[in-house]
């Protein structure tokens, strides 16, 4: 993939990432109050709301990508092989693939249940 | 009459271990420049100084070197403008040193070379045989213009973060020369400079710290080139076809110019 293109996909994300950070902290302190909001209750009823589901999945997703993509461009240039980039390319879609798949994994179980009160 | 008190850093690869500062004393006189302070010292008091230098009028981009910790061309930089009470000259950053004050700027040369920095056209007919000018609007050469002055000394090169960690990165001076043709409407090549810009190591690892335009000793501002050139690939500039990049043939301009009667374009 060109060069580009990663770096609209970083800037994409950088913008959806303050949107849905922004409602993320309102929904932890501005929405409901701090405490009541990170009780366990309201967590497992976060996860089983298909919205806010989606919308915590959307979060993941976002902040994952670009938070990755940006150690890939710092990573780069710590070194000027051929190897070393391929290595860092490999490693951080890696990275992406495993934190996105466990985060995903985490909203699944609870919000079919297999996590409960 | 007052002297300079003036510190060169000499180093020989060969023979030193290590940079050191050199002080030297130059009788100050008025208007003089750190390049005519170097030369003082070097005609006068130690003639195994090594400095590059020219024309010694800010046009040839050759006496480049780092005065009193900020790159500047020595003969552009009067002793009297320079704060304190010493001169210290050292070669520029982000360059190997040959000796002395002297730098390589191969792997400089080579990558303004890399962007291709001249026009591109496929008309090669009509360049061996021209039937017209290529012609500018005044507000497609106010694009460019700026651009067009670099000196090629290297100061930007020197001053830039990332070209210092990274060895593959082409520098501010390859990049807003990519720009300066890529975006005059008379050129052609502009995917070609794209495919080689648009890489892990090239344009999008400028970070906009902006010390390239800080320290040009010629105005240009090459940190603005860079985004500008960014914008251009991220827009997805169609690629000109042969013909169009020529203003003549879509202005509708005459051929042999204004009442010649013909219309084709070059």
């Amino acid at each position: 993939m060109r060069e580009s293109r990663l770096m609209l996909l970083q800037y994409v994300t950088a913008l959806l990432a303050v949107a849905l950070v922004s409602i993320h902290l309102m929904m932890q302190g501005v929405i409901l109050p701090y405490d009541t909001a990170i009780s366990f209750n309201n967590m497992l009823s976060i996860y089983r709301n298909a919205v806010t589901a989606v919308f915590l999945e959307a979060l993941l997703l976002v902040v994952l990508v670009h938070g990755f993509n940006g150690l890939r461009i710092i990573l780069y240039e710590l070194r000027q092989t051929k190897p070393w980039t391929t290595w860092v390319d490999v490693v951080t879609v890696a990275a992406v693939i495993g934190t996105v798949a466990y985060g995903t994994r985490t909203v699944i179980l609870a919000a079919f249940g297999v996590v409960s009160a | 009459m007052t002297d300079v008190r003036l510190l060169v850093q000499r180093f020989d690869p060969f023979k030193d271990e290590e940079p050191r500062l050199v002080e030297y004393k130059v009788p100050k006189r008025e208007g003089m420049t750190v390049l005519d302070a170097i030369l003082y010292a070097r005609d006068y008091v130690d003639h195994s100084i090594a400095l590059r230098f020219s024309c010694r009028q800010a046009s040839c981009g050759s006496c480049g070197m780092k005065i009193n910790g900020r790159p500047r061309l020595a003969c552009y930089t009067q002793v009297d403008e320079l704060a304190g009470e010493k001169v210290v000259a050292q070669p520029m950053e982000n360059f190997a040193i040959i000796r002395d004050l002297v730098t390589d700027l191969g792997s400089f040369f080579e990558k303004h070379a890399e962007v291709v920095p001249q026009l591109v056209r496929s008309d090669l007919q009509e360049q061996e045989h021209p039937t017209s000018e290529y012609v500018m609007k005044p507000e497609e050469l106010t694009r460019v213009l700026q651009f067009t002055y670099c000196i090629k000394c290297g100061l930007c090169t020197s001053s830039c973060p990332t070209v210092a960690t990274d060895s593959e990165f082409p520098g501010p001076q390859a990049l807003a020369q990519a720009y300066r043709y890529t975006a005059d409407v008379r050129d052609e090549g502009g995917d070609g400079r794209i495919a080689i810009l648009d890489t892990p190591h090239g344009i999008w690892r400028c970070h906009f710290a902006g010390s390239c335009s800080y320290v040009c000793p010629k105005g240009v501002d090459p940190a603005l080139g860079i985004q500008l050139l960014k914008r251009h690939v991220m827009s997805g500039h169609a690629p000109r076809k042969a013909g169009e990049g020529s203003p003549t043939a879509k202005a509708g301009i005459p051929a042999h110019g204004p009442g010649s009667g013909s219309s084709s374009g070059g």
